[in-house]
Parts: structure tokens; C-alpha cells; sequence
């Protein structure tokens, strides 16, 4: 072989490459021929199941003939794994997703006989929520750079003159013509840093081993991925071999080796076959073997199987199995660039190190380092797994963002879940929180903030993960996998699992983490090998960024992703606020024990009838049964048990067990008020509530319009909390809390809501026709006539401003919401957002008002047009003005919705302290202000929050009140009663099937908007029956 | 230590097989192995002692591979052999739910064979095939995004 040999096969095979790249799109007429890239990665073969999609597509185009017209070529991972098995076609790149052995006669037909594209398997945009036909208008693709995996998907691997094609073996012919230290020059130049993990420059160790003296040396490629989560180098391997191999022949050229290694995992059995294949191809070309391209250069390859132990990734380890021991570390010096396998000099590279290798050698030092950072050049590829949308193979420049990659690329966390962190680095790396989204990703920045690049696994964790148990789960494979061998390792790791083990059973101290700390250090800085000097980093990384999460296990006893098995029963009812029993009263429902079941309910809520309707239900959202098909409908059926009591006048007012003389003043009567009083009056004291407006039942009252809580149904509770005995003063202000402890109450609990309005601070809002949110929900509330007018802007995103524009609606008006950020960053309820969208309410995301015109009355709004930047604390991205960008809308009317803070001035007399927002300033556990006896929650602290927070900050609240009161000290967690339970026999019948919820009946939409009637309606006994049934009972598992 | 049942003739054939194709590479022990493993599917103490015997190698040497490396198994497997991914990107999408799941369907503990030894379990550490974790493999193939109610579905194909 020389260079013109290659020259020839390259342009024989390129016009086919050049079709598969050609990226108009088909049109009706289309002569060209067609290419279908079928991935045949591991993770695509896996989503086929049973299936040979080749062999059906081969079939299909023999019995229409299509031999010349179209190629099926079966190629190396394409990426979007999530949406396997994937197929892209050519000319266009059209890419379908979850392609079936059934949909195959459609595309042939459809696609490539009529050139028509088949719509529904489309890639569907999560995030912009449309389907999307080309690759190239992607966003998972289109934010990537593509070099180490531009072959895959584009050519077929285990073909290389596809390879050669594509530029392959260029680079080998042109390293033999330079220098051995002008290879290695020009690879210290580019500024390489290995790919496995631990970012050594690769031109340096080259050079330790070109300058270490014996005649045998070695290069061995690392291809023992261990690091679960990683799969970059079994794609890497699969998809694109020969650039490897190439990498190989010109690294041991460079330090003098004629044998290579090639260490790869046994439990990757298509990465080992098209690794055999390629050896044989690149021998028979006579790129490996003797007198490489007509020089003196001798290089040849083997395979080597390893059998699975993850501390082989560790260089020494790796060494002592390839020479057929146990794979024992051993310390270092000396390094294996100067005495490596069988004591011989030796060069280790891991896999996606020596794939940049052609490329930095074919195109210039320059070229490849013109993409990165100041310290870290080139691209990284990534295997992003875990609870994202878009799963798989990627590969960005050096420097791009986490959340980028993440949101842009990764299309954000599966069904809208909140993002908590990314580990990176596997079992030594760290996890970076949502504060750090805006990082670059390079080797420095990761460090600084406790993380690592390592290998290249990036595994995103939500809401739904618990981060002390992810902490001991990497201790436990870090302890599975040492080799036992040096102390730290063997004893150190199992102390740190012991101490997680018990934060995760409620039995942590708070001193356990200082332990933990200690002992990782001393881990770190005493173990042999890299295995066991990193194991501790994933445990001080969720020490660093969630010691909340840690304190919560240790302090509150709770584990708020509701992973720790023993600090819950079910994990509905470790999500409800108020630690509502759930699974009990779904049981009772299912048996047709209505009245039971309203008890359950009413032990620990006091509101069913009110939040039946209106509670945000976070216990569906990590319901069990979402995992099977849907969530059970719980809300709607506490909504239907809570109605059933009231049509059929069934109460239960839990009874005082003794009275007691001490009276309790409560300030404001919402749901955190009344939550408070219900409890007080059970433990049998004496409470007033003092209420500033004219009704009670604060926002509750007059925040949510009619159609959503009717009043006659929030009195109706009102009244049962009366009838209890506990007293509610209306239209009364207080001056002075010292005023409250003179008349004789002993503990006052501040629960004022926010009713202030924030404003939006712009020119025109002194005209007529402009209104704020609160004061336009209560006038409506309390019946009084607004004059709207035709149409009417609502300006915001949360609860607030979804109620003002179904009630701006139900008025006759023609009404549009502008909101400063995307639609899937609203912080109102999903469900109130979609019932706006069905009413006609048009949504004019990414705005903002700049100035209300008008003369004397509103005429117009002026609007600017925003873009989303980097990301802010919450994790959401920040909105910026477009400069240039403004419009202006016609209006007779403007509803200002922002936000609300707390009317808290009045404290001021009583030094009660406040923070800037004016929100009241508690101990978050006891709710303790800084006045004895004084205590505070609900909207008043938090700002607004939701009704069922309220109503756990009322309890909450009460369970110190009455430590005060007793003289005992206050505890963080709260008291709760021991409530009767009732034992419901559970049978597991066979395996659940997939049954989606009893849909509710929502009222049309002509109809409902014209009224101000409730929209939704109730489930029948038969209904609420049904879905009960859907429950899995996990109650009855656990215990 | 559980009781070892003696070797049958078969195996003795086997392995001794394996041994003299590898007669050329003196050192190969962790190859041996390998092949042993593939072929019978486990590598039995007695068979370890044949294996020391024949290369001369103390037995010490061939119990600390067979042991250190997690890809060799000791004792024989069932009819199917099931894994089920433990890494992390499986792990974060509930794989603990379907490990429990195949333990309480099928009474079986990870490293242990079902009673009718028609199934063994193992756990490992990552397949590769994260991004449709989680995961699982029945005698090598792989069922991604597994769902406790999917685990009866797939091992009940296998008899
Ligand atoms: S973590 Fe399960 S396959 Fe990688």
C-alpha cells in the first residue's frame, strides 16, 4: 500500500459518501438514489428486539425492485438511542424514530417510491413540541460538533473502504513521512488531554515513552469501559474501529512500538466482532503488519478480552490482567511509560483519546485545537443517560455549558420533572447542581466545583432521586469492585456505607457528616490505587451541594425524593405536604366506604371539600402507578369522597379530648389559618381568628375564582371549623401583636397571606382600565361589577394570572397572557394552563410589557420580544429584551399578575423581623419568629405557594405552639397524632394491566366560559370506584 | 464452601480441549478461563484443579482469577441465564424496582439459580446500553426500557 493506492480507493468509494452527506431535501421528482443508514449500534439492535430490521428492509426493497434505486447500510450509533431503533435517509436526512419490522413496507413505499415523508415517525421536539423531519434541523444534532463521530451514521463499519472513503489511513501514510517527535510535536501542540478521565496531555506521555530506553515497547488501548453509565467507547468501537486502530499504528510509530493491545470488555460482544473484522481488513490492506506504507514501520494489533472487573480501568491494574494475573494496582512510580506491560515501556490510551488521533494528524494541531477552551481543546463525547428526554451519543465542543447539553441537546428531564444534578465521572467523579448550569464544561471548572470530566458519563438525576442513597450506591460499587488489597480501601469504604445506611434509615446524626468528611479525605489520601482514592468524591460532592437533602434524612427524618424505604410508607403520601394516608382511603373507596374513607381524609386535612378541586397534588406525580400507565386520579378521588359527605350531610369533626384554658390568637383566616385553628381546637384550646376582609377563608376566598372553588362549598368547611369551636373575627384589623398578648392570648400564629401586589414598573400604569391581579380575583370574588371592555391583556405566568384570564373570559372579554419566558417555565399548574388554552386564551410567550399608551384610558400595550440566555438558580433560563423587538397590541384593559408579597408592615411596631420581600423571617423548622410566642407561615413566609403548603405550615405551626406552651423545648419534627388504622385485606391479583385513569368530565367550553359555574365536575360512585381499583397498594407491599 | 458435584466426562473433555488448543501460548491462563466459562458456562472448582494440575499452576493462582474477575461463575447456571443492569444511568431509572421484581416473581436472589433451575440471576455493572436503561439480558440479549410489568412479558418467553 501507498499513497496512491489510497488515493484511488478513496475516490472510487467517495461520490458514495458524498450522497449520503447531500442534504437538500427529497423532492416529489427526486432521481437520486436513496440511502437508508440503519443504526446498528448496540442499543438500536437492543430496542429491535426479536426483530432483523436489515434483513426485512432488504427483503422489502427485492420485492419492489429497488436494488439500484436505494442502499440500506448499516452503520455505527447514530446517537439518539432514546428513540432506537433509528433510521435516517438520504438525500435530506430525514430521521425516523422507533422504527418497527411493520413500518418498513410504509417507508419504502412512502419514502422512497412516492418520496413522500412518513409524518409519524417523525422525531417529536420535547421541547419545542413539534415534530421535526431532518436531522440537520435538530437540535440534538445541530448544537453538536461531530468529529470523532462524524463516521457514524454515515459509514458502515465493518466496510473500510467507507472508511478510506472518508479520509481514513490518510493521516497514518502522513505521520510515516514525518518524524517520530514531530508527530509527537504536533500531538502536544494540538493539546490533547486523555479521554479516560484523568486529562493527562497525550503528547507528553508519548514523549516519556519515546524517550525511555528498550527495544520492545508497547501501546495498549483502553477499551475496558467500566464506569457504569459510559458507553462512548463501545459506540466509538462499534461505529468508527478503523479510526482506533489508525490512532494506534501512528502512537506506536511515534514512541517506537510494534505491538498494540487492545484491552476490551468481554461484555461488549459487537464492539469485539467489529473489532476482529476491521483487524483483518486493516492486515489484509497492509495497514497493519510489516513495512507499513513501504516503510521500515512494523505494527501489528491483538485483542484482549477483559472479564469485567472495573478496577481494570485503572492503568496498573489493566496491565497486571493483560499479562495474565489478577488485576491488582500496584503504586506508581514507576509509570508505565517507562516500565508498563511486562516491564517494558508502555503507552496507555483510552479508546475516544487515540480516535482524535488521525484527526489531529490529518488536519493540523491548529485545526483541531481551534475548537475549546484555553486549557481544554477539542471536543468531548458524552453519553447522556439518566432522566433526560434525549438519551444518548453526543459530542460538544470543549467549553459548551451544562445546561445546553442538558436542556438543548438533551431536550430537557423526562415528563417535565424538575432537574437536580448530573453526575459526572461515575463512581470518582461528583455531581454538579443546578446553580453550576451556566459552567463550561472543561477539566478545571469540573474540579473546582468537586466534579470530574471523567470518561465521558453524564447522568442526570431529577427530582425523583435521592441523593444520599446515590451517594452510597457509588460506595457500594466502589466496595463490590476493590481489589481488597490496601486498608483504606477494604475498611474505609464499608464504615462510609455503614454511616449512609443509617442517615438513610432516620438514624443519622448530624455529626456523621463531619465523620464522613474526615474519613474521605483520609480514604483519599491513603488508598493504592485511583479506585479507591476517588471512591469518597461522589459522597463529598452530594455532602457539598445537598447537605440539605442530608439534614432533612438526619434532622427531619424524612427522605424527600422518597427513595429511603424506611422514612415513609408509600411514596404518595411521603410527597403530601400534610402526610395525607392515601393509600388507606383509596382502599376504603375501592370497598365503597365513603364515610370511612372521609374520616381517613379529615384526620389530617381539614379541607377536602377545598382541595379536592384545587390542591396541586404532588403525591400523583410520584405515584407508582405513573410508571405502569398513569397516575391514579387521587385528587379527584378525595374531591368525590369529599363531595359524598356533603350531599349526604355526613360529618366528622374529630372531638377535643379535654379542654384546656389557654387561648391562641391566629392572624388571618386561609388555609394556613384555619389548618392551624382545626388542629388547636382538637388539642382542645381556645382560638379566635382575626381576619382584615369582610369574609374568610383569605385567598382561598377571594383569590380563586368562582368556576374553580365555589363558595357555598369553602363556607361549608368554614362552618364545620366553627362548629368545632373556634372563633372568627371578620373585618378586623390587628395593630400590635404585644397588643394580642395583652387581651390574654398566649401564642399568636401570623398566617397574613400575600395580598400585597408587586408591580411591574412601567409608564401608564396610573390609566384607567389597569388593574392588579389580587384586587381584580377579589372584587370579582366578592360581586362586585368590572368594566373590562372588548379586549384585555393579563400580564404573567403563575396561578394568579391563569385565574384573572378565565375570569377576564367568563366576562365577555377577548383576553391574551404575555409571559416573559417559554410556556414550560409558568409556574401555574399544568392543568389550569391547558383549561386557559382550551377557553381561547392566547398565550404570547417570551414578552414583556414596556409601557401601557392611552389617553387617560388604555388603549394599547407595548410589548418586547425576549430571548432566553443562560441559566438562572432555579435551572430555568434567563429572559432578555431583543433590542428592536417591540410590538404593540390593541387593549381596552391591562390585569398586572406578577407576584405578591405579604402585607407585613404592621409588624414592624413589634420588631418582628422581615426579609427584603417582606416575607416574615421563622426558624423553617418550628416556624419560630424572633418574638416569643409568635409563630408564622404559610404565603406570609414562603411567598405564594401552594394551598396544601399553607395547610402543612398550619400544622406545623401548631405542633410548637403547643411545645411553647408546655414549656418543652421546640423540636424540628412536627407531632403527629396516632390515627386509628384500618386494616384493608389486599390480594395481589395477577399483574396489573395497563388501564389508563377514569377521565373526568370537564364542562364544555362555549358553556363554561360563559358562566362562572364550576368547570369540572365529579366522578360517580362507580367512576371513583373503578379508578380506586387502579391502585397498586403499595401500603400493603411495604408493610 | 457448597458441595461440588464431580466433573462429567464431557466436561473433563472440554476443558482438557481448551487447554491443548492453548498449548502454544504457555501463560494464558486468563484465556483458558474465558473459554471454559463460555463453554460450560461456568468453571467448577474441580475443574480448577484439573486446569492447575495441567498447566501447572498452583490452584491458588486460578481461584484468585476465577474470583476476581466478575465475569467467571463458580457454579453451574440455570437453563436461562438473566441479568439485571445495576449501573448507574439504569439504576437512576428504577432498576432497583425491577431486580425486586424478578426476586418476587421468580424467588430468586441475585447470584442464586430459581428452584426448577430454569432461570439464574445475576447482577452487573453496565451493559453499554444505558441510554434505554434500565436494563435487562436474557441468555445475552438485551430488553431495554424495562418496566416492572414488562419483567413477566420477557422471561416468560424463555422455557
Ligand atoms: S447503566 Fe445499565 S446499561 Fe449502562
Amino acid at each position: 500500500m501507498n499513497i496512491e493506492e489510497l488515493i484511488k480507493i478513496r475516490d472510487e468509494y467517495k461520490p458514495k459518501l458524498d450522497r449520503r452527506m447531500d442534504r437538500r431535501p427529497l423532492t416529489k421528482d427526486d432521481t437520486r438514489k436513496i440511502s437508508i443508514m440503519m443504526c446498528r449500534g448496540s442499543g438500536c439492535i437492543a430496542s429491535a428486539g426479536e426483530e432483523n430490521l436489515y434483513k426485512i428492509f432488504d427483503r422489502v426493497i427485492k420485492k419492489h425492485n429497488l436494488q439500484d434505486k436505494v442502499e440500506v447500510v448499516p452503520t455505527g450509533c447514530q446517537g439518539l438511542c432514546e428513540k432506537g431503533p433509528i433510521v435516517v435517509i438520504h438525500p435530506g436526512g430525514t430521521l425516523y424514530t422507533r422504527v418497527q419490522g411493520k413500518d418498513i413496507e410504509e417507508i419504502i413505499q412512502k419514502h422512497v417510491i412516492n418520496k413522500e415523508i412518513v409524518e409519524r415517525l417523525l422525531f417529536f421536539d420535547p421541547v419545542k413540541k413539534r415534530k421535526v423531519v431532518s436531522l440537520y434541523d435538530m437540535d440534538f444534532y445541530a448544537k453538536q460538533t461531530r468529529r470523532v463521530l462524524h463516521n457514524n451514521g454515515l459509514i458502515d463499519p465493518m466496510i473500510i473502504e467507507d472508511y478510506i472513503a472518508s479520509e481514513g489511513y490518510f493521516a497514518l501514510g502522513k505521520a510515516l513521512q514525518m518524524g517520530q517527535e514531530e508527530v509527537i510535536e504536533e500531538v502536544k501542540k494540538s493539546g490533547l488531554r486523555g479521554r479516560g478521565g484523568a486529562g493527562f496531555p497525550t503528547g507528553v506521555k508519548w514523549s516519556f515513552a519515546f524517550k525511555a530506553k528498550g527495544n520492545q515497547k508497547y501501546i495498549v488501548c483502553n477499551a475496558d469501559e467500566g464506569d457504569p453509565g459510559a458507553y462512548m467507547n463501545r459506540s466509538e468501537l462499534e461505529g468508527n474501529p478503523h479510526a482506533v486502530l489508525e490512532g494506534m499504528a501512528i502512537a506506536g510509530y511515534a514512541i517506537g512500538a510494534s505491538k498494540g493491545y487492545i484491552y476490551v470488555r468481554a461484555e461488549y460482544p459487537l464492539a469485539v466482532e467489529t473489532l476482529k473484522v476491521a483487524l483483518d481488513q486493516a492486515r489484509k490492506y497492509g495497514f497493519l503488519g510489516q513495512n507499513i506504507f513501504s516503510t521500515d514501520f512494523n505494527f501489528d494489533i491483538e485483542l484482549f478480552l477483559g472479564s469485567g472487573a472495573f478496577v481494570c480501568g485503572e492503568e496498573t491494574a489493566l496491565l497486571a490482567s493483560l499479562e495474565q494475573k489478577r488485576g491488582n494496582p500496584r503504586p506508581r512510580p514507576p509509570f508505565p511509560a517507562n516500565e508498563g506491560l511486562f516491564g517494558k515501556p508502555t503507552v496507555i490510551n483510552n479508546v475516544g483519546t487515540l480516535s482524535n488521533i488521525p484527526l489531529i494528524i490529518r488536519n493540523g494541531a491548529s485545526w483541531w485545537s481551534s475548537v475549546g477552551t484555553e486549557g481544554t481543546k477539542g471536543t468531548k463525547v458524552f453519553s447522556l443517560t439518566g432522566k433526560i428526554n434525549n438519551t444518548g451519543l453526543i459530542e460538544v465542543p470543549m467549553g459548551i455549558s451544562l445546561g445546553e447539553v442538558v436542556f438543548d441537546i438533551g431536550g430537557g428531564i423526562l415528563n417535565g420533572k424538575k432537574f437536580k444534578a448530573v453526575q459526572l465521572g461515575g463512581p470518582s467523579g461528583g455531581c454538579v447542581p443546578a446553580e453550576y448550569l451556566n459552567m463550561s464544561i472543561d477539566y478545571e471548572s469540573l474540579k473546582e466545583i468537586g466534579s470530574m470530566m471523567g470518561s465521558g458519563g453524564m447522568v442526570v438525576l431529577d427530582e425523583d432521586s435521592c441523593m444520599v442513597d446515590t451517594a452510597r450506591f457509588f460506595l457500594e460499587f466502589d466496595k463490590d469492585e476493590s481489589c481488597g488489597k490496601c486498608l483504606p480501601c477494604r475498611r474505609g469504604l464499608p464504615l462510609m456505607i455503614d454511616t449512609l445506611t443509617k442517615i438513610t434509615e432516620g438514624k443519622g446524626k448530624i455529626e456523621d457528616l463531619e465523620a464522613l468528611e474526615n474519613l474521605a479525605k483520609g480514604i483519599e489520601k491513603t488508598a493504592l490505587c485511583a479506585l479507591g482514592q476517588t471512591a469518597a468524591n461522589p459522597t463529598l460532592s452530594t455532602i457539598r451541594h445537598f447537605r440539605d437533602e442530608y439534614e432533612a434524612h438526619i434532622i427531619d427524618k424524612v427522605c424527600p425524593a422518597g427513595i429511603c424505604a424506611a422514612l415513609f410508607r408509600t411514596k404518595c403520601q411521603n410527597a403530601c405536604p400534610v402526610n395525607q394516608d392515601a393509600p388507606t382511603y383509596l382502599a376504603l373507596v375501592k370497598e365503597g366506604k365513603f364515610e370511612e374513607a372521609y374520616k381517613v381524609i379529615r384526620q389530617t386535612n381539614p379541607l377536602p371539600l377545598v382541595l379536592g378541586r384545587v390542591c396541586n397534588h404532588p403525591c400523583e406525580s410520584k405515584c407508582e402507578r405513573g410508571n405502569l400507565d398513569e397516575p391514579i386520579a387521587i385528587r379527584h378521588i378525595k374531591r368525590f369522597v369529599a363531595d359524598y359527605a356533603y350531599a349526604n350531610h355526613f360529618e366528622y369533626n374529630p372531638q377535643s379530648k379535654q379542654m384546656r384554658d389557654e387561648r391562641i390568637a391566629i392572624v388571618g383566616s386561609g388555609p394556613a389559618g384555619l389548618s392551624a385553628a382545626y388542629d388547636l381546637v382538637i388539642d382542645g384550646y381556645r382560638v379566635t381568628i382575626f381576619e382584615a376582609l369582610p369574609a374568610a377563608g383569605g385567598m382561598l376566598a377571594v383569590g380563586i375564582p368562582e368556576y374553580r372553588l365555589p363558595n357555598s362549598i369553602l363556607n361549608y368547611e368554614i362552618e364545620q371549623i366553627k362548629k368545632m369551636g373556634v372563633e372568627i373575627k371578620l373585618n378586623t384589623h390587628i395593630e400590635t401583636i404585644e397588643g394580642l398578648f395583652s387581651k390574654g392570648f398566649k401564642a399568636v400564629f401570623l398566617a397574613i397571606g400575600a395580598h400585597g401586589e408587586r408591580k411591574m414598573d412601567i409608564p401608564g400604569e396610573n390609566l384607567e382600565g389597569v388593574y392588579w391581579g389580587v384586587e381584580f380575583l377579589r372584587n370579582a370574588n366578592l360581586g362586585k361589577q368590572v368594566e373590562l371592555g372588548k379586549s384585555v391583556i393579563v400580564i404573567g405566568g403563575g396561578n394568579s394570572a391563569m385565574d384573572c384570564a378565565r375570569v377576564a373570559k367568563r366576562m365577555g372579554a377577548d383576553v391574551r397572557i404575555v409571559y416573559r419566558r417559554e410556556r414550560k417555565d409558568m409556574p401555574a399548574i399544568e392543568e389550569d394552563i391547558e383549561a386557559a388554552e382550551q377557553e381561547g386564551i392566547k398565550i404570547d410567550c417570551l414578552s414583556i410589557p414596556i409601557g401601557i399608551m392611552g389617553d387617560g384610558k388604555v388603549s394599547k400595550v407595548k410589548c418586547a420580544r425576549m430571548e432566553l440566555r443562560e441559566f438562572d438558580r432555579s435551572g430555568r433560563k434567563k429572559p432578555y429584551k431583543i433590542e428592536g423587538a417591540e410590538y404593540v397590541i390593541e387593549a381596552d384593559a391591562v390585569i398586572e399578575s406578577i407576584g405578591q408579597f405579604p402585607e407585613s408592615d404592621f409588624l414592624d411596631d413589634d420588631k418582628i423581623k422581615l426579609a427584603k420581600n417582606r416575607t416574615i423571617v421563622v426558624d423553617q423548622r418550628t416556624l419560630a419568629t424572633n418574638m416569643e410566642g409568635v409563630f408564622a407561615g404559610g404565603d406570609a413566609v414562603s411567598g405564594p405557594l401552594t394551598v396544601i403548603d399553607a395547610v402543612a405550615a398550619g400544622q406545623r405551626a401548631v405542633s410548637s405552639i403547643k411545645r411553647y406552651l408546655r414549656g418543652e423545648a421546640l423540636g424540628p419534627i412536627p407531632e403527629r397524632e396516632d390515627h386509628e388504622r384500618y386494616q384493608i385485606p389486599f390480594a395481589p391479583d395477577e399483574d396489573p394491566q395497563e388501564k389508563p385513569r377514569v377521565k373526568i368530565k370537564e364542562s364544555d367550553v362555549e358553556i363554561r366560559t360563559a358562566n362562572f359555574q364550576e368547570t369540572t365536575s365529579n366522578y360517580s360512585k362507580e367512576e371513583a370506584m373503578e379508578e380506586a381499583e387502579r391502585c397498586l397498594r403499595c401500603d400493603a407491599e411495604l408493610s | 464452601m457448597e458441595k461440588v458435584s464431580a466433573l462429567t466426562k464431557d466436561e473433563i473433555a472440554t476443558i482438557d480441549n481448551i487447554i491443548k488448543s492453548n498449548r502454544e501460548n504457555p501463560g494464558q491462563l486468563v484465556k483458558v478461563l474465558q473459554e471454559i466459562q463460555s463453554q460450560l458456562r461456568y468453571v467448577p472448582l474441580e475443574g480448577q484443579k484439573l486446569i492447575a494440575d495441567r498447566l501447572n499452576v498452583p490452584i491458588s493462582k486460578v481461584y484468585g482469577i476465577v474470583s476476581f474477575y466478575n465475569f467467571f461463575r463458580l457454579f453451574p447456571p440455570g437453563k436461562h441465564s438473566v441479568t439485571a443492569c445495576m449501573g448507574t444511568a439504569c439504576y437512576v431509572r428504577g432498576a432497583k424496582d425491577i431486580l425486586g421484581e424478578i426476586r418476587k416473581k421468580y424467588k430468586v436472589e441475585p447470584g442464586q439459580t430459581t428452584v426448577d433451575r430454569r432461570f439464574s440471576l445475576e447482577v452487573i455493572r453496565c451493559l453499554g446500553c444505558c441510554a434505554i436503561g434500565p436494563v435487562i439480558t436474557v441468555d445475552g440479549k438485551v430488553y431495554g426500557r424495562m418496566k416492572p410489568a414488562k419483567v413477566k412479558e420477557v422471561l416468560e418467553k424463555y422455557n
